[in-house]
């Protein structure tokens, strides 16, 4: 044969072999992860991760769930997305990265143990977590409340607190769980509103408003009131009646990784009994239907979660903030 | 337009600085307006046009512009009256009234914001001890435009402080003297003679303090968005945690109507520091210390007392947060602990590398933006005035956009390799250094600028008729003239990009974190205790590298601190 | 071989012209004055041959070097000139001895022999023991010797001077004036001294230059200057002199003329020329004389100014009554304003036409 077309064989060859060996061969190299889980947890899930898959370097980066998406959205302006898999707090902005294509489908997915609505039908992201929202009261304060409509009543007036939905993802979410709720509907947020409650950014402050005793009442996620309740912060956490929203803290591969296979290991690992089993040691309530929640938490089964249909709350995204402004402001 | 006729080296040095300015702080905005004007690359007003017809942008402008105006009248009014009072009068104890005047400086804005919140809140126990704590179930006293202007003028006070100062120590007696000859009281004479030649320092100050207030974040996100009250820069953080597709251009385009009121800001400067033509040619000494007589103690008394109440109280809340276990945990022998500062000094590795790291990165940006400033801000006096402003302005924008929209835009220039040079800084720690050389770039030169504004050229030319060129100018005449102005900027570098968080929260990498990052996902997880401490740890390390510098400057040279006589 | 030649030099600031084709030599220790009112172009031209502003035409040379050109420009630092300015220019962080060595340290000179320069300059303006302090203690005066110091110490060959008296009180002139005069006598450099005040041109310079409106009038010695002066610029600036109108009838070749002036006629000094022609003649206050005895012009008193010893007097002539002569007077022979007297015109000066 001519050297040409032995060269260009001989090409083909190893260029195979290679690709080959990159299937088969271990999850290696960097990982870029992006995630606005706190610190402490986004540490151990790494830590968690590389016990299982040695030959991955993981690279966090981790900050507020708006800063992230900022980050990412500059990335890809400027031509070269740097992440490679992304753990973030509401699955409405994983809608909006999926509706953008910026995620990569991931088929072959284990999501046999996680209920339909914690995952994306069409495979992109994957809940990874069921972070509850509920109602956080001091433990000072006169009336205990057990419902989302408690917070409606007069001893409850101007000592309500809770997340804008203007600046978090998950508050929208809560939002549009309660919009849907059929005892309580979109009526809730206007009577709210006339109760002189007050829209705070994020669970950060709702915490430290209610903790420290300026209000009494607060919307909060779950975790970190109970966290806060464990180090002795004078506060109690309730499951309301009506039900829960969930935010599912999905995970979800970037369409421009560079190393698609160990952002796959990392999907497993999250989504592995034993990821889920780490979740739950730290405090959230697992996806996994087979993995026994902490303790404190009631069972999966009598917790009443309020449904979102996450594409209608997509495209309600707008006037539902534009409603919530003209009751709180902003 | 002619140019003062220089040599050739003093021409590629103010060449290549200028070439940084523009790499600094001009590359940046522009690709931000590219983002704004031409997002897919090519021309496309649609996103201005749109944001242009939404009535919340305009109330958000509007509410902008009236807590920033009203946060420098209050910063020039607290920071002047109390440059007045250190500078012209007998007060005793002035070294210690000025470094807690400077605390602010040295607390993230968003732990002061906390601090505030909880210190006049309805669960405050110092209100309650006077009977004032506001009825649980009533809003918050500092909610809303009055307790964003509170805030802002607080935090911007030192700055108009430090501004002030240094052109005020070098006031000349002999123009105090002849309007005592003339009968003059002092009251008269500071309202007729002090204050009208000190414009131009008030003015710079000033000028600091509204370019900052228009892009200052964590003050109307913890008291405007419980209140409803929008202003631009929670404005843009709605749209980025709204995340459409055009979301980018949107903050880009928002972030232009920022700079636009930031020129605003600068011509009314402009006509404010109207030159006047008073230039120091003799170094008299001080000014003359008006003596207080009998009002003194009662002055000493406001001052500490406002002090205290003002800067010291909120820190003591920031401190008895730190020693408790959890929020909200009263502080009593019983529940004092020490766990939050054990947690981030020895358990929690990111905290020490973040101090490390802030604190390199904040002295190093400080060293480096003093070192051009100096020759840069003098080729730009020695010049005609129109490249000054130009310069000027340029500088302003990166100061003057929200943390997080200068974060994208570093992102945006740096993110692939570096022209000629092949390696790209993003995910280094480099990059926040970049970052921060745009951002406080303006804190180094305008002092500068304006020192040397009073600079009489002849000093400069008589320093040039004995054979001395620039470099030899520049560190034997010109530094030792403005090194109180210049010192001060590097201060403010340094204290401002110690405690910064909003632009490192998106361009922090493994191992590059700074305080302001370690602060912020502390609070976000909801962990304050900690947050405390980390704050709590931050005043102690600034305060002791201000120390420090009071210790070798002492040796070095006299009257360059703002706290030395 | 001149130490300053100045040759067309033009600078215009936007349409000003504020130096109007100059042209001016100033030889080796020659002591030049440039002298003309506020707005003139003499600091214009001292800044252009410092180097401070580029040339907009001509050329301005320094020895044999052109410093200034159309092609060329040398920037101050490498001119080796030195320079007094209106404020002395003292750096108010230094010491005198290190305002003094300032020049001799960027030459790098050290040690001893830096010493020894700095202590011949003090000693030269007398400023020995004050090598420590600093501007800001010490006066007008002393100011001014150590800018001058300065210079000395800095050997340079050319020293400009930009009005250095203008801030010292009236008694501290005369002396200083003399000590500026002495320096250029011990340093045997050539000076270039700016001012608008006549007497100090006048009293010490080796020649004068007038200028006004960006022009030089006439360069000579202060003694030509006043007893010809080239044009009225001129004879009005200096001398105090009264420039009036009158016919020259005929002149002759010792360099006398006669005028009519007045309704008389009268011997003045003028250049010789051929016919009658209506002329300018300077009349200064020497020139005038009280008459009593029926000859003269009739005029009448409009001020006496009392000056101790002398007074002056100005009376305006009856032919041309808004004219003002001055004349210098013994106060004992003053007569009271309003009076009517006769003046005699006894020298003049017919100003040459262009």
């Amino acid at each position: 044969m001519k050297l040409a077309t032995k060269l260009l064989v001989l090409t083909v060859v190893v260029s195979v072999a290679l690709a080959a060996r990159a299937v088969a061969a271990e999850p290696s190299g960097r990982l870029v992860l992006y995630t606005s889980q706190p610190d402490r947890d986004a540490q151990q899930t790494v830590d968690a991760f590389r016990k299982k898959n040695p030959g991955v370097e993981v690279e966090i980066f981790r900050s507020g769930t708006t800063e992230v998406m900022s980050k990412l959205m500059a990335e890809i302006a400027a031509g070269q997305p740097r992440a490679d898999v992304l753990l973030i707090a509401d699955a409405l902005s994983m809608e909006r990265l999926k509706a953008a294509g910026q995620l990569q489908r991931y088929p072959e997915a284990d999501v046999g143990q996680f209920p339909a609505d914690a995952y994306d039908p069409g495979k992109t992201y994957f809940g990874t977590k069921l972070i509850t929202t509920g109602i956080i009261v001091n433990r000072s304060a006169p009336l205990k409340p057990k419902s989302w409509a408690d917070l409606l009543r007069a001893e409850a007036k101007g000592q309500v607190v809770l997340p804008s939905p203007l600046y978090s993802g998950a508050a929208a979410i809560h939002m549009g769980a309660l919009n849907a709720a059929p005892t309580l509907g979109p009526g809730y947020y206007d009577t709210l509103s006339r109760n002189a409650a007050v829209a705070l950014r994020g669970n950060g402050a709702v915490l430290n408003a209610v903790a420290s005793g300026q209000k009494m009442y607060g919307v909060i996620v779950e975790f970190m009131a109970l966290n806060a309740r464990g180090k002795g912060s004078p506060v109690d956490f309730v499951f309301p009646i009506e039900g829960v929203s969930v935010v599912t803290e999905p995970t979800a591969i970037m369409r421009q990784t560079r190393n698609p296979s160990a952002a796959r290991a990392f999907v497993d690992f999250i989504l592995s009994k034993e990821g889920q089993e780490l979740a739950a040691a730290q405090g959230y309530l697992p996806g996994r239907k087979d993995v026994a929640p902490p303790a404190g938490f009631p069972e999966v089964g009598t917790l009443k979660i309020l449904p979102v249909d996450i594409g209608e709350l997509l495209k309600q995204d707008e006037p539902n903030k534009k409603r919530f402004a003209e009751l709180f402001g902003g | 337009m002619q140019l003062i006729p220089v040599s050739r080296g003093e021409s590629f040095a103010f060449a290549t600085m200028l070439g940084i300015v523009v790499l600094l702080a001009v590359v940046p905005v522009a690709r931000l307006a590219q983002e704004a004007l031409a997002p897919g690359g090519s021309f496309d007003a649609a996103v201005l046009a749109r944001l242009a017809e939404t009535p919340t942008v305009w109330r958000a402008t509007r509410n902008t512009l009236i807590v920033s105006l009203g946060g420098v009248a209050l910063a020039v009014a607290l920071g002047g009256a109390f440059t007045l009072l250190v500078t012209l009068t007998n007060l005793r104890g002035k070294k210690a009234l000025v470094f807690c005047f400077m605390l602010p400086l040295m607390i993230a804005p968003q732990v002061t914001a906390l601090a505030w919140i909880n210190l006049f809140g309805p669960n405050s126990t110092l209100l309650a001890a006077f009977g004032l704590a506001p009825a649980p179930g009533t809003r918050h006293p500092l909610y809303g435009p009055e307790g964003i202007i509170l805030l802002l003028g607080l935090e911007y006070a030192p700055v108009v402080f430090l501004a002030v100062r240094a052109g005020l120590r070098a006031l000349p007696r002999d123009l105090v003297e002849a309007a005592q000859a003339a009968g003059a009281k002092p009251w008269r004479i500071v309202r007729t003679i002090v204050l009208p030649l000190m414009m131009p320092a008030f003015a710079a100050g000033g000028m600091l303090a509204f370019v900052g207030s228009i892009g200052n974040f964590g003050v109307p996100a913890f008291l405007g968005i419980p209140a409803g009250f929008t202003v631009l820069v929670t404005l843009i953080y709605q749209r980025l945690a709204g995340f459409g597709t055009s979301v980018l251009s949107e903050a880009a385009a928002l972030s232009l109507l920022l700079a636009l009121l930031a020129l605003g800001g600068l011509a009314l400067n402009s006509w404010l520091a109207r030159r006047r033509d008073v230039r120091v040619t003799t170094w008299t000494t001080a000014a003359p210390e008006w003596s207080l007589g009998r009002w003194r103690r009662l002055v000493e008394g406001a001052c500490w007392g406002a002090l205290v109440l003002v800067l010291v109280l909120p820190f003591l809340a920031l401190l008895a947060t730190a020693f408790v276990p959890a929020i909200g945990v009263a502080l009593t022998s019983r529940s004092v602990t020490l766990a939050n500062f054990h947690f981030v000094l020895l358990d929690h590795a990111a905290t020490r590398r973040a101090f490390f790291n802030s604190a390199t990165l904040s002295a190093a940006a400080a060293m480096m933006l003093v070192a051009v400033s100096v020759p840069l801000g003098y080729s730009l006096v020695v010049r005609r005035a129109a490249v000054l402003r130009a310069v000027s302005f340029a500088t302003e924008l990166p100061y003057a956009l929200p943390g997080v929209v200068l974060a994208i835009a570093m992102i945006l220039c740096l993110l692939r390799p570096l022209p000629l040079l092949g390696f790209s800084l993003y995910s280094t720690i480099w990059i926040i250094l970049v970052a921060y050389l745009s951002r406080f770039l303006l804190l180094a030169l305008r002092p500068v600028t304006n020192a040397l504004q009073q600079v009489h050229p002849s000093l400069d030319e008589a320093a040039r008729m004995s054979g001395a060129r620039f470099a030899r100018r520049l560190a034997t005449v010109i530094l030792p003239l403005v090194a109180p102005s210049a010192v001060a900027g590097g201060m403010l570098v340094f204290l401002t990009a110690f405690n910064e968080l909003t632009v490192s929260a998106l361009l922090w990498s493994s191992g590059a974190e700074t305080v302001g990052v370690v602060l912020f996902s502390l609070e976000q997880a909801g962990d304050s205790v900690s947050a405390a401490a980390v704050a709590v740890i931050a005043v102690v390390v600034t305060l002791t590298m201000m120390l420090v510098a009071n210790a070798l400057a002492s040796r070095v040279a006299r009257g360059v601190l703002p706290w030395q006589p | 071989m001149a130490a300053v030649t100045l040759d067309g030099v033009t600078k215009r600031f936007g349409s000003v012209t504020a130096v109007d084709a100059v042209s001016l030599s100033v030889a080796d220790g020659e002591f030049l004055a440039v002298l003309g009112p506020s707005g003139c172009g003499k600091s214009t031209l001292l800044r252009l041959i410092a180097g401070f502003e580029k040339c907009d035409g001509g050329v301005i040379r320094l020895g044999e070097n052109n410093v200034s050109g159309p092609d060329v420009h040398i920037v101050p630092e490498d001119r080796h000139v030195g320079m007094v300015f209106q404020s002395y220019a003292l750096w108010p962080h230094m010491t005198v001895a290190e305002n003094i060595s300032y020049p001799l340290r960027v030459q790098k000179l050290r040690g001893r022999e830096l010493e020894r320069e700095v202590d011949s300059a003090l000693e030269t303006v007398g400023l020995m023991g004050l090598a420590d302090r600093r501007p800001a203690e010490l006066s007008g005066g002393q100011r001014q010797r150590v800018a001058l110091a300065r210079c000395l110490a800095m050997k340079a060959r050319v020293v400009l001077l930009d009005e250095p008296l203008a801030n010292l009180d009236m008694h501290l002139r005369a002396r200083m004036l003399s000590e500026i005069a002495t320096f250029r006598n011990v340093s045997g450099a050539s000076l270039i001294y700016v001012t608008h005040d006549q007497s100090e041109a006048l009293g010490a310079a080796d020649r004068v230059a007038v200028m006004d409106g960006g022009r030089v009038h006439q360069t000579a010695s202060p003694a030509v200057l006043y007893r010809t002066p080239s044009n009225g610029v001129v004879s009005r600036f200096i001398g105090g002199g009264a420039v009036v109108r009158g016919e020259v009838i005929a002149t002759f070749a010792n360099g006398h003329a006669t005028v009519e002036l007045f309704g008389g006629l009268w011997q003045v000094r003028s250049a010789p020329r051929q016919g009658t022609w209506p002329a300018e003649i300077c009349i200064r206050p020497e020139d005038l004389r009280i008459v009593d005895d029926g000859s003269g012009f009739p005029a009448t008193v409009a001020r006496v100014l009392y000056q101790g010893g002398r007074t002056v007097m100005e009376a305006a002539p009856a032919t041309a009554s808004g004219t003002t002569l001055s004349l210098s007077l013994n106060s004992s022979e003053v007569p009271a304003p309003a009076s009517k007297i006769r003046l005699a015109v006894i020298d003049g000066w017919v100003i040459p036409n262009p």
